[in-house]
C-alpha cells in the first residue's frame, strides 16, 4: 500500500525544511543572473519552484514556499537589494500576484499530486484484490483459501489475518495459535451482519464474511504496526476482500454438500440395487416351491390325504418365507428414509376394497363391516402403501380377535384430516401402545401367533411419510382399534360432462 | 376351446419354475415349449407359433420388457408376464409395453391356470364375431342398442361412463393399466389425470356392482389400473 494517510510529526516537519530550502537553492541560483534577467522572469522561477515543492512535498510546504519565494524575491532582487523595503510601489503589485499565483498552483499541483497518488495506491489495492479473486475461485481447500488471503493481507494490507469459521453447532471460536483474536468479539460480529470495531484502543478489525445465502465466518484482521487507523480507512477494500473469502468458504461448502449427495446417491443407487437382487433370488425359489407343492395336490397321480395335506403345509410355509421377505425388504426401502411416494388423488373406497379383495383368502370366514362417508372428498396418497398399511391393519386384527367377532373399517373427516380406523373386537392392547410401532416389537411376547413384527413399523413409516399419524388405543366395550390419519389437501376439480343425455 | 393343440410357449431361466408351470399346463391338456433366454423365446415365437406366452421379466440376456415390443411388432399373441418384483412399476412398464396381464411371484397353479384361460378364452373370442349381448353379474350389457341394464331396469350412464365400461369390456379379463383407459376413453392429453378415472370407476361401481366397496367386477389392481372380469 502507499503510504499516503497521516504522517509522522518528524516526516512532517522535514517536508517544510526541504520545501524552504529549494526556496533558497533558487534564489542562490537567480542570484548571479539579477542583472541580465528581467524581474518577471525572476518571479517564474520562483513559480516554478513553489510547483516542484507542491509536486514532491505536498500542500503545506507550498504554502511556505509561497511565501518564501515572496519573502526572498523581495530581498534580493527587488531594489533596494538586501532589504525588504521597496523603492517601487508597483512591486508591491507583483508581490500580490506572485503570492496568489504561487498559492494557487501551489494547492492545485498538490491535489493533483495528492489525486495521482491515491489513484495509484487504488489502482494497486484493485489489481492485488483482483489478483486475489482470482486465487481465491481456483482454490479447492480451506487451507488454500486461508493462504491465499493470508499472502494477500500481508503483501498489501501489511496485516496477518485469522479466518474464524462455525462449528457444527453454527458458533464461533478463536483458533489455536491466533491469541491476538478475541473469540467473543468475533461471535459478535458473525451475528450482526455489519462490519465490527473492537472496542476503543483495541487494535483488531473483525469483518463478516458475507456470502450471497449467508454469513460463512469472520476474518480477523490485524496490522502488523499495530495501528488500527490504516485499516479504518480501507473499509471498502477490506469489506470486498471479505466478501471474496466469504464466497470462496461458500463455494467450497456447496462443492462439499455436492461431492457428499452424489456419494449418497451412489450408495442409494447401490443400496436399491442390492435389495432388488436379493428380493429377485429369494422370490425365485420360494417361486418354485409354493409352485411344486402346487402341482403336487393339483397334479394328475393322485396324493393320499395325509400328503396332500404335507402338500398343502409347504405350500403355505412358502407363502410365509415370503410374507416375511416382503416385510423386510418394505421396511428395508423405506427405513432408508427416502421413499418415493406415488401420490395421486383418489377416493379412499378403492384402496379399502383392493384391500379387502387382495386378503380374501385369509378374510374368506370373517365379516368385515365397511363404513365409510358417502361424501368424503379425494385424498392424496401412494395407493400401494396405503393397501399394505390396510392390510398390515386387518391382518393383526384377523390375527389377534376370535374368528366370529367382526372387524370393523370407518373413516371420518376431522378438520383438516381424514381418520381411517380398523377396529377389532380382540383382547385388546398391552398399556403401552407407542411401543407397538417399533420396529420388531411385538404385542406379546413368544406367542404363538406368527409374524416378525415389522407390519406395524411399516405401517408407521408410510403414513408418517404421507404426513400422517398412526395410533393405538382400546375400544370401548373390549378389542383394539389402529386409526391413522392422512391429510386432506385441495383436491383437482374435475370438469362436468357437457351433455347428460343417456347412453 | 381345443386345448390339445394349444401350444403355450414358457419364457423362464429357472427350471424349477418352468417344471412345475410345464406340469401344470400339461395336466391340463395343453402342448408346452420352453425357452430360457430372449433370444430363444423370440425364435420360437416366429416359429412354433403358440397361442399364449408366459414370460419372465428377469432374463439372463435382456429384460424381459424389452421382449414385448419385439413380439407385438408382428404378433398379437397374449402375452403373461411373471414379476419377480412386486414393483408395480416394472408391472404397468410391461403392460404399457403390450402385455395383456401379470402374475406376480410366487403364485399358485390354480392363479396360473385361470390367468392362462381366461387370456386364451379371449382370443378365442376376439377371433370370432362379438357377440353384441354382454352380461355380468345381474348386469346386462346391449352393445348394439347401447343400452344397460340391471336387475331388468334400465340404468342410466352418462357418455363417459358408457365409454368408460365398453373399455372395460373390450378387454375383459385382461388388466388395463390407469394411463390407457385414460387414452382410450378421454383422450390422450388426459393420460396423467388419474383422478378422473378413480371417480367415473367410483360412479360405475355404485351403477352396477352388488357392494361397491367390494367389487366383484370393476376390480382395482392397486398401482396398476383396473381388471374387469366377466
Amino acid at each position: 500500500m502507499q503510504s499516503h494517510g497521516p504522517h509522522t510529526p518528524t516526516q512532517l516537519r522535514r517536508r517544510y525544511i526541504y520545501a524552504a530550502l529549494v526556496c533558497a537553492a533558487t534564489a542562490a541560483l537567480a542570484l548571479p543572473l539579477r542583472d541580465r534577467l528581467d524581474a518577471a522572469n525572476i518571479v517564474v522561477i520562483f513559480l516554478l519552484a513553489v510547483v516542484i515543492v507542491a509536486l514532491r512535498y505536498g500542500r503545506g510546504p507550498a504554502v511556505l514556499a509561497a511565501f518564501l519565494s515572496v519573502g526572498l524575491f523581495d530581498f534580493f532582487f527587488v531594489p533596494p537589494h538586501y532589504s525588504l523595503a521597496v523603492s517601487d510601489a508597483q512591486y508591491l503589485v507583483t508581490f500580490a500576484v506572485m503570492l496568489i499565483v504561487g498559492l494557487i498552483t501551489g494547492q492545485l499541483t498538490a491535489g493533483l499530486r495528492q489525486a495521482a497518488v491515491e489513484a495509484m495506491a487504488r489502482e494497486n489495492n484493485t489489481r492485488a484484490l483482483y489478483e486475489v479473486a482470482r486465487e481465491l475461485a481456483g482454490a479447492l481447500t480451506f487451507q488454500q483459501v486461508l493462504e491465499t488471503s493470508q499472502r494477500f493481507a500481508l503483501n498489501t494490507l501489511e496485516s496477518r489475518i485469522a479466518l474464524l469459521l462455525p462449528d457444527a453447532e453454527g458458533s464461533i471460536h478463536a483458533p489455536a495459535g491466533a491469541d491476538w483474536v478475541d473469540g467473543v468479539t468475533a461471535a459478535l460480529a458473525y451475528q450482526s451482519p455489519a462490519y465490527f470495531e473492537n472496542d476503543a484502543g483495541a487494535s483488531v478489525l473483525y469483518l463478516p464474511l458475507a456470502a450471497p445465502s449467508r454469513v460463512r465466518g469472520v476474518l480477523a484482521i490485524i496490522r502488523i504496526d499495530g495501528r488500527i487507523g490504516p485499516l479504518s480507512d480501507l473499509r471498502q477494500l477490506l469489506d470486498a476482500y471479505a466478501s471474496l473469502i466469504g464466497i470462496a468458504v461458500e463455494r467450497l461448502h456447496y462443492a462439499e454438500v455436492a461431492q457428499r449427495s452424489q456419494m449418497q446417491v451412489a450408495s442409494e443407487r447401490l443400496r436399491s440395487s442390492l435389495l432388488s437382487a436379493l428380493s429377485h433370488d429369494v422370490r425365485t425359489p420360494i417361486t418354485a416351491l409354493v409352485g411344486l407343492a402346487d402341482a403336487l395336490v393339483h397334479g394328475k397321480s393322485p396324493l393320499t390325504g395325509a400328503q396332500c395335506e404335507i402338500a398343502e403345509s409347504i405350500r403355505e410355509q412358502g407363502m410365509r418365507i415370503n410374507e416375511m421377505v416382503s416385510k423386510l425388504l418394505d421396511m428395508a426401502r423405506l427405513s432408508a428414509g427416502h421413499v418415493k411416494l406415488r401420490r395421486e388423488w383418489q377416493p379412499l373406497k378403492e384402496v379399502v376394497g383392493a384391500s379387502l379383495q387382495l386378503l380374501g383368502a385369509t378374510l374368506r370366514d370373517r365379516q368385515i363391516n365397511v363404513d365409510l362417508p358417502q361424501d368424503m372428498p379425494l385424498i392424496e396418497f401412494d395407493a400401494v402403501l396405503i393397501e399394505r398399511v390396510l392390510c398390515n391393519l386387518l391382518e393383526n386384527a384377523h390375527k389377534y380377535s376370535p374368528a366370529e367377532f367382526p372387524i370393523d373399517i370407518t373413516a371420518a373427516v376431522r378438520g383438516a384430516l381424514i381418520e381411517v380406523a380398523v377396529c377389532d373386537r380382540g383382547p385388546g392392547l398391552p398399556q403401552d401402545t407407542a411401543r407397538l410401532f417399533e420396529i420388531f416389537e411385538r404385542g406379546e411376547r413368544e406367542s404363538a401367533t406368527p409374524g416378525v413384527g415389522l407390519g406395524l413399523a411399516i405401517c408407521r413409516s408410510v403414513i408418517e411419510a404421507h404426513g400422517g399419524m398412526i395410533t393405538a388405543c382400546n375400544r370401548p366395550g373390549g378389542g383394539a382399534c389402529f386409526s391413522f390419519t392422512l391429510p386432506l389437501g385441495t383436491p383437482p376439480s374435475i370438469e362436468p360432462e357437457e351433455t347428460m343425455s343417456g347412453a | 376351446m381345443d386345448a390339445a393343440r394349444t401350444k403355450v410357449l414358457i419364457i423362464e431361466d429357472e427350471r424349477q419354475i418352468r417344471r412345475f408351470v410345464r406340469s401344470a399346463l400339461e395336466d391340463e391338456g395343453y402342448e408346452v415349449i420352453e425357452a430360457d433366454t430372449a433370444a430363444a423365446a423370440l425364435k420360437l415365437t416366429a416359429g412354433e407359433h403358440p397361442a399364449l406366452l408366459i414370460l419372465d421379466l428377469g432374463l439372463p440376456d435382456r429384460d424381459g420388457i424389452g421382449v414385448i415390443p419385439d413380439v407385438r411388432a408382428w404378433s398379437d399373441v397374449p402375452i403373461l408376464v411373471l414379476s419377480a418384483r412386486a414393483q408395480e412399476e416394472e408391472k404397468v412398464k410391461a403392460l404399457d409395453a403390450g402385455a395383456d396381464d401379470y402374475l406376480t411371484k410366487p403364485f399358485g397353479v390354480g392363479e396360473l391356470l385361470a390367468r392362462t384361460h381366461a387370456l386364451l378364452r379371449r382370443r378365442h373370442a376376439a377371433q370370432g364375431n362379438r357377440d353384441p349381448l354382454v352380461a355380468f353379474g345381474t348386469v346386462r350389457v346391449d352393445l348394439a342398442r347401447r343400452a344397460v341394464e340391471r336387475d331388468g331396469a334400465p340404468v342410466h350412464l352418462t357418455p363417459i361412463e358408457y365409454r368408460l365400461l365398453t373399455a372395460l369390456i373390450a378387454n375383459a379379463n385382461r388388466v388395463l393399466t390407469h394411463r390407457r383407459l385414460l387414452a382410450d376413453v378421454w383422450g390422450a392429453g388426459y393420460a396423467e389425470s388419474t383422478h378422473y378415472l378413480r371417480i367415473y370407476v367410483a360412479r360405475l361401481r355404485e351403477k352396477l356392482e352388488p357392494d361397491p366397496a367390494r367389487p366383484q367386477h370393476i376390480v382395482t389392481e392397486t398401482g396398476v389400473g383396473y381388471r374387469f372380469k366377466l
